[in-house]
C-alpha cells in the first residue's frame, strides 16, 4: 500500500532531515563553555552580567570599548546575560562540573556561602599581579568587599556604590508650596514634608507622600535603614551577637507603621512602586541610583536629596557592585581575567556617570568632567555625596541573605511582611529576626 | 427574523422566533469575549506606544502617537537568530514528540504485552512530579557530558512527551478497530498497520497534540536559559527576559515599552501556528468524535 | 514454481516466544519497538533525573561538591517547618478557588462555543489564544490589570458601584486576583476538552428532548452534562494537578508576598533549591509534593467515578 505523503509525514522528514544535519553541525563532542575561537590566538575571557534595562546597556558600552580597545591583542570578552534569579544557580552549577564563567557580577557582603564552596576566588594577590592601583580606591568599598572570616581577603572589586536617597517629585512640591532647595533633614520635617504633598480620597490615600508598597523590598529597607538610624544593629562588630538593641527595632517598625495607619501619608495598595512613582502616585520615594536614567527618559520632573536623619544618625544603605572571579580548572586564565577587570575599573568613567551608583575610585571622583557627564549632577549628587553616610551594608557571613534588608522576599521581608499587614506583633518578628540572627552568625 | 439553529445542523429547521433569553446570552457572550482579548489589544497598543503614553488613567486603546523605538531597542539585540533557534528547537522537539507519542500510545492502547501498565502508570506519575526537582542534576550531567550551548541540549529532554503519548492512547482507544483488523486478516504487520492506516486516521490527535507540544516547546525558559552559554543560542524567551523586568511584578516605566514590543514578538509564533491550524484542530477532534 | 523448498527448522525456543501469552492474549513484541523512541529519553532524562532527584532528597547537596548522605533529615525538617503547612494552605485554597472557577467557566465557553451563531469561530480563537502565551505576559499584563488604583479590573468594576478591590497587594486577595490571571491563561485548554465532549453528544438525544417540550436549561441539566462527565473528570484532574503544581504566574506576579500569602508550594521549594542551593531539602519537599498530588488525583477519580483507563 503507497503511504501517501500527508502534510504530516513531510513535516516529519523535514524535521528528521534538519535535526540530522543540525546535529551534525552542532558538535556534540566538546562544546564547553569556552567554545574554541575561530582564531586560535584570541584568548576569549567569559563574562556573565545580570544587568537588565539602562544598566545593561551601559554595561555593555563598557564591554564594548573594551574589546575595541583590545582588538589588536588577541583578547576579547564574550558577554552572556543571565537573568538576575537565576543568575547563582547558573554558577554554581557551570563551577560543578568545572565550567564556570571567567568572571561576573557580584554584590558586597553576599558571597561567603560562595566562597565557602570555592567557587569565588581571592582578589589580593592577582590583583596587585595585575598592577591595580589599590590606594585609589575608597576605603570604605574595599573594606566591604572583604570578608572577615575568610582571612579578610578581598574577594570584589568594586565598580560602584549605590546608597539610598529619597527621590522628590518636583510638581507635587511646588503644588504644596515647599522649597526643594531645602529638603527635610530630620525624620519630623520629612514627615511634615509628607504630609503636605499628600492627597487623600476621604480616608484613602490617593497620592501617597511618603510612597511606599504594604509588603515586600520597600517597607523592609526603610525599616532596617530607620532602625539602624535609631540604632539598632543587626550583628556586632565581631559577628557574634545578633540583634542589639532590639528596642530600636521595635520603634523603627513602629514608624514604618505608623506612615500607614498613623499618619496616612502611604497605602498598602501599590502594586508596583517604581511604576507609581513614574506615574505621580508618590511624591517621595526611597530608593536608589539605578532607578535615575529610567526617570529621566520618561521625562519626570523630579530631584534628589539624602536620606533624613530620623534616629541617632543620619545613616543609609548602601549596596556595593563589582567583578568576581570564579575558580577554573585552566589556572593559567586568571591573568588575563584580572589584566580586564583592571581595565574596566580604570575605565569606569562611563559606567559611574551613566549608568548606576556612584564612583569608588578617587581619581575618577576627583575628574573634572565627573558630575558633568552623565545623568544631570543634580538628580545624582545626593547618592554620591551621601556615600558618606552609606554605612548599613550587609553582613558577610555564609547566611547573609538572612540579614539583607533589600529583599523582597528574603528572610528578613519574610518575618516583617506580616508586621505592615498588621498580622504579627512587632516585638514576636524583632524576636524572630534575632533568634534566627543568632543562628546564622553560630554557623559563620 | 433569524432562526437559531442547533449544533450539527443539517435538514431545515422550522423558523422560530428569537427568544430574548438566546439574545441575551449572545451578548454577554460577546462582551467576554472583548473582554477576554483586551490583555492582547493592551499589549500590542503599548508596544508602539512613546513611554508616557503608557500608563495614562484613562486606558488608550489605540495610541494616538505611535513609535518604533520600542521594537528598535528590542531588535537591537540578535531577536532574529533567537528566534530562528526557537523554531528550529521547538519544531524538532514537537516532531520527534509527535512521533514517539503516537508510537508509543499505539502500542499502549492496542497492542498487548507485559508491563504495558506498569509502564503506563509511571509514564503518567511523571505528569505530577515538579519539573524543579529534576533541573539542576539534568543541568550538571549535560556539563559533564559537554552537551551544553547546541541544539541538541536544548531538543533532548523535551523529546519525550509524556502529554502526547496520553493524547495518542486516549485517541487511539477510541478509534474503531475494523479497519485494522481487517488488515491484519490480510497478514500485515504491526508497523504496516500503524503507519499506513491507524497514523492516517490519527491527524485530528496529530494536529491537536501539535499544537499543545509546539506551544509548550516554544515557551519552554528555565532549561533553555540553564544550556545556553553564548548570547546566539538563546532561544526566544530566554533573550526576551532581558527587557522583560523584575521579578515579583516591580518594573520601570521606561522598561514597559519594549518590553511588551518583546512580548508580541514572542507570542506571534505560537498565535500563528495556532490560528493556523486551530480549524483542523477542533474541527479535527470533533469528528474524530462522532466517528465513534 | 518448485515445491521442493526445503523448510529450515525453526528452533523451539523462538516458536515458544512467538506464541507466548500473557493474560490470555498472543503477546506484541512488536510492540517494545514502538515504545522504544519515547521510552528511551524518556529513561535518560526524566526517570533517571527523577530517581537521581529522590535519591537526593535523602542527603544534603549544596551544588558544588558531593551530596552527603542524611537520612530522613529532610523529611523531619519539612514535618517541623513552619512554612510547609503555609505553603500548602496557600496551595490548596487556590486549588479550591480555580478548579471550580476554572471548569465552570470553560464548560460556560464551550456551550457558548458550540451554538453555530455568528461569532462562535472568533469567540473560540479569543478563548484559547491566551494558553499559548508565556508566562512573562502575564505577569506584565496582569500586574497591570489588577492594579488596585489604576487597574482595568477595578475600573470595569468601579463602573458597577463595586468598590476598589487590593487584588495584588492584601494577603486576603492575593490568591484570587492570581486566580483571575490563571483563568484567562488557561480556561481556553478546559474547553476545547468539553467541546470534543459536546460534540460527542448525538443532536438526535437534544433535539428528541425539545420536541417533547424540554427547556434549554434542562436539556443542559438532565442530558448534556451527565453525558459529559468523562469530559468533566479529565478537566477537574488535569486542573488539579495543574493548581497544586502552580509556579510560574504566582512567582512573576506577586513572589509569593504580600507577606506570603500566595507563596505556593513550588515557590517556597524553589526558593530553597534555587535560591538557597539548599537541594536536599527542595527534592525532599517535592517528593511531598508529588505524594499529595498523586493522593489526591486518585482520591479525586474515584469520586467522580468514571472508568478512565
Amino acid at each position: 500500500m503507497a503511504s501517501k505523503v500527508t502534510r504530516r509525514n513531510a513535516l516529519k522528514l523535514a524535521g528528521a532531515g534538519a535535526a540530522s544535519g543540525i546535529l551534525a553541525n552542532s558538535g556534540i563532542n566538546g562544546v564547553t563553555a569556552k567554545p574554541l575561537p575561530a582564531r586560535q590566538d584570541v584568548h576569549e575571557i567569559v563574562h556573565w552580567s545580570w544587568l537588565t534595562a539602562s544598566d545593561g546597556e551601559v554595561w555593555q558600552q563598557m564591554i564594548d570599548a573594551f574589546n575595541e580597545a583590545h582588538a589588536d591583542q588577541g583578547v576579547q570578552i564574550r558577554m552572556e546575560v543571565v537573568p538576575d534569579d537565576q543568575y547563582g544557580t547558573k554558577v554554581l552549577s557551570s563551577a560543578a562540573a568545572g565550567q564556570a564563567p571567567d568572571f561576573g557580577w557580584g554584590t558586597a557582603g553576599l558571597r561567603a556561602d560562595w566562597i565557602d564552596k570555592d567557587v569565588v576566588l581571592p582578589l589580593d594577590e592577582l590583583m596587585s599581579a595585575a598592577e591595580l592601583d589599590l590606594a585609589d580606591f575608597m576605603e570604605h568599598a574595599l573594606q566591604s568587599s572583604r570578608y572577615p572570616t575568610y582571612g579578610d581577603m578581598l574577594y570584589m572589586i568594586p565598580m560602584d556604590a549605590m546608597s539610598l536617597q529619597v527621590l522628590l517629585n518636583l510638581d507635587h512640591a511646588a503644588e504644596a508650596g515647599l522649597d526643594p532647595s531645602s529638603p527635610p533633614q530630620t525624620g519630623a520635617e520629612l514627615l511634615d514634608w509628607a504630609e503636605q504633598m499628600t492627597v487623600r480620597d476621604g480616608d484613602t490615600v490617593t497620592r501617597s507622600g511618603f510612597l511606599m508598597t504594604g509588603a515586600g523590598v520597600q517597607p523592609s529597607v526603610t525599616w532596617g535603614i530607620v532602625a539602624h538610624q535609631m540604632g539598632f544593629r543587626r550583628a556586632g562588630d565581631d559577628l557574634t551577637e545578633a540583634a542589639l538593641n532590639p528596642e530600636a527595632g521595635q520603634a523603627a517598625a513602629q514608624w514604618v507603621l505608623d506612615l500607614f495607619d498613623e499618619h496616612r501619608v502611604a497605602t498598602r495598595d501599590v502594586t508596583d512602586r517604581y511604576q507609581a512613582f513614574g506615574t505621580g502616585q508618590g511624591a517621595m520615594f526611597l530608593t536608589g541610583p539605578w532607578t535615575l536614567a529610567g526617570y529621566v527618559a520618561d521625562g519626570l520632573n523630579f530631584t534628589s536629596f539624602k536620606m533624613p536623619q530620623v534616629g541617632e544618625d543620619a545613616s543609609t544603605y548602601f549596596e556595593l557592585g563589582g567583578l568576581e572571579m570564579y575558580a577554573q580548572e585552566d589556572e593559567s586564565r586568571y591573568e588575563m581575567t584580572a589584566q580586564a577587570i583592571k581595565w574596566l575599573s580604570d575605565n569606569s568613567f562611563l559606567w559611574t556617570t551613566e549608568g548606576r551608583g556612584a564612583a569608588v575610585r578617587q581619581s575618577i571622583l576627583d575628574r573634572d568632567d565627573y558630575q558633568t557627564s552623565g545623568v544631570p549632577w543634580d538628580l545624582r549628587a545626593a547618592f554620591v555625596e551621601g556615600m558618606s553616610e552609606a554605612v548599613i551594608g550587609e553582613v558577610p557571613v555564609k547566611a547573609a541573605p538572612d540579614f539583607t534588608i533589600y529583599t523582597g522576599s528574603g528572610f528578613v521581608a519574610q518575618t516583617m511582611d506580616p508586621v505592615w499587614a498588621n498580622e504579627r506583633p512587632i516585638d514576636e518578628a524583632v524576636q524572630m529576626l534575632a533568634e534566627q540572627w543568632e543562628a546564622d552568625l553560630a554557623e559563620g | 427574523m433569524v432562526s437559531v439553529a442547533t449544533p450539527a445542523d443539517s435538514q431545515p429547521q422550522p423558523r422560530r422566533r428569537v427568544s430574548g433569553t438566546v439574545v441575551v446570552l449572545w451578548v454577554l457572550g460577546m462582551l467576554v469575549v472583548v473582554a477576554w482579548a483586551a490583555p492582547f489589544v493592551w499589549m500590542v497598543s503599548t508596544s508602539v506606544k512613546w513611554p508616557g503614553d503608557i500608563m495614562t488613567r484613562d486606558i488608550e486603546w489605540l495610541p494616538r502617537r505611535v513609535t518604533s523605538e520600542n521594537y528598535a531597542k528590542v531588535f537591537a539585540q540578535p531577536v532574529l537568530r533567537w528566534l530562528v533557534n526557537s523554531l528550529i528547537v521547538a519544531t524538532v522537539a514537537t516532531a520527534f514528540s509527535l512521533l514517539s507519542g503516537a508510537m508509543t500510545g499505539y502500542a499502549f492502547a492496542r497492542l498487548h504485552f507485559p508491563g504495558r501498565g506498569v509502564l503506563f502508570f509511571l509514564v503518567l506519575a511523571t505528569l505530577m512530579i515538579p519539573s524543579e526537582m529534576t533541573i539542576v542534576p539534568l543541568f550538571i550531567g549535560f556539563l559533564r557530558a559537554d552537551l551544553v550551548n547546541n541544539y541538541a541540549a536544548f531538543i533532548l529532554p523535551s523529546v519525550a512527551s509524556v502529554f502526547g503519548v496520553y493524547l495518542f492512547r486516549q485517541f487511539f482507544l477510541s478509534l474503531p478497530r475494523e479497519l485494522e483488523d481487517a488488515a491484519r486478516v490480510d497478514g500485515a504487520g504491526r508497523f504496516r498497520i500503524f503507519f499506513s492506516i491507524a497514523l492516517p486516521l490519527a491527524r485530528p490527535a496529530v494536529i491537536a497534540a501539535a499544537i499543545l507540544l509546539f506551544t509548550t516547546n516554544w515557551n519552554a525558559f528555565l532549561w533553555p536559559l540553564l544550556v545556553a552559554f553564548t548570547e546566539e543560542m538563546k532561544t526566544l524567551p530566554v533573550g526576551m527576559a532581558t527587557f522583560a523586568p523584575g521579578v515579583g511584578g516591580q518594573t520601570q516605566l521606561q522598561s514597559f515599552g519594549p518590553a511588551m514590543a518583546a512580548m508580541t514578538i514572542l507570542t506571534l509564533p505560537s498565535l500563528l501556528v495556532f490560528l493556523v491550524l486551530q480549524r483542523y484542530f477542533i474541527e479535527g477532534v470533533i469528528s474524530a468524535g462522532i466517528k465513534g | 514454481m518448485s515445491e521442493a523448498t526445503l523448510q529450515r527448522p525453526r528452533p523451539v525456543a523462538l516458536a515458544r516466544l512467538r506464541h507466548a501469552t500473557w493474560q490470555g492474549e498472543r503477546i506484541d513484541w512488536s510492540a517494545y519497538l514502538f515504545i522504544l523512541p519515547f521510552f528511551l529519553p524518556f529513561l535518560l532524562f526524566t526517570l533517571i533525573a527523577v530517581g537521581f532527584g529522590a535519591y537526593v532528597s535523602f542527603t544534603e547537596w549544596g551544588v558544588i561538591g558531593d551530596p552527603t548522605w542524611t537520612g530522613l533529615d529532610n523529611f523531619r525538617r519539612a514535618l517541623a517547618d513552619p512554612f510547609v503547612p503555609k505553603v500548602w494552605a496557600n496551595t490548596l485554597k487556590y486549588g479550591l478557588i480555580v478548579v471550580p472557577a476554572t471548569t465552570i467557566v470553560a464548560l460556560a465557553f464551550a456551550l457558548f462555543v458550540n451554538q453555530r451563531w455568528w461569532g462562535a469561530t472568533l469567540a473560540r480563537t479569543v478563548f484559547y489564544a491566551p494558553n499559548v502565551v508565556a508566562v512573562t505576559v502575564i505577569g506584565l499584563v496582569w500586574v497591570w490589570l489588577l492594579d488596585t488604583r489604576f487597574g482595568l479590573v477595578n475600573q470595569y468594576l468601579g463602573y458597577l458601584g463595586i468598590p476598589n478591590v487590593p487584588w495584588l497587594t492584601n494577603p486576603a486577595w492575593v490568591l484570587f486576583g492570581i486566580a483571575l490571571a490563571s483563568i484567562w491563561w488557561d480556561a481556553g485548554f478546559s474547553m476545547v476538552i468539553f467541546l470534543a465532549g459536546l460534540q460527542d453528544i448525538p443532536k438526535e438525544l437534544r433535539e428528541a428532548a425539545q420536541v417533547d417540550g424540554a427547556s434549554r436549561f434542562q436539556v443542559l441539566r438532565h442530558i448534556v452534562l451527565p453525558l459529559l462527565r468523562p469530559a468533566m473528570s479529565l478537566v477537574i484532574t488535569l486542573l488539579i494537578i495543574g493548581t497544586l503544581r502552580v509556579f510560574s504566574q504566582i512567582y512573576i506576579m506577586t513572589n509569593g508576598g504580600p507577606a506570603n500569602a500566595s507563596a505556593s508550594v513550588i515557590i517556597y521549594i524553589y526558593r530553597i533549591g534555587f535560591r538557597d542551593f539548599d537541594l536536599g531539602y527542595a527534592a525532599a519537599l517535592s517528593l511531598m509534593l508529588f505524594a499529595t498530588i498523586l493522593i489526591v488525583t486518585v482520591v479525586e477519580m474515584r469520586l467522580l467515578r468514571v472508568q478512565r483507563w
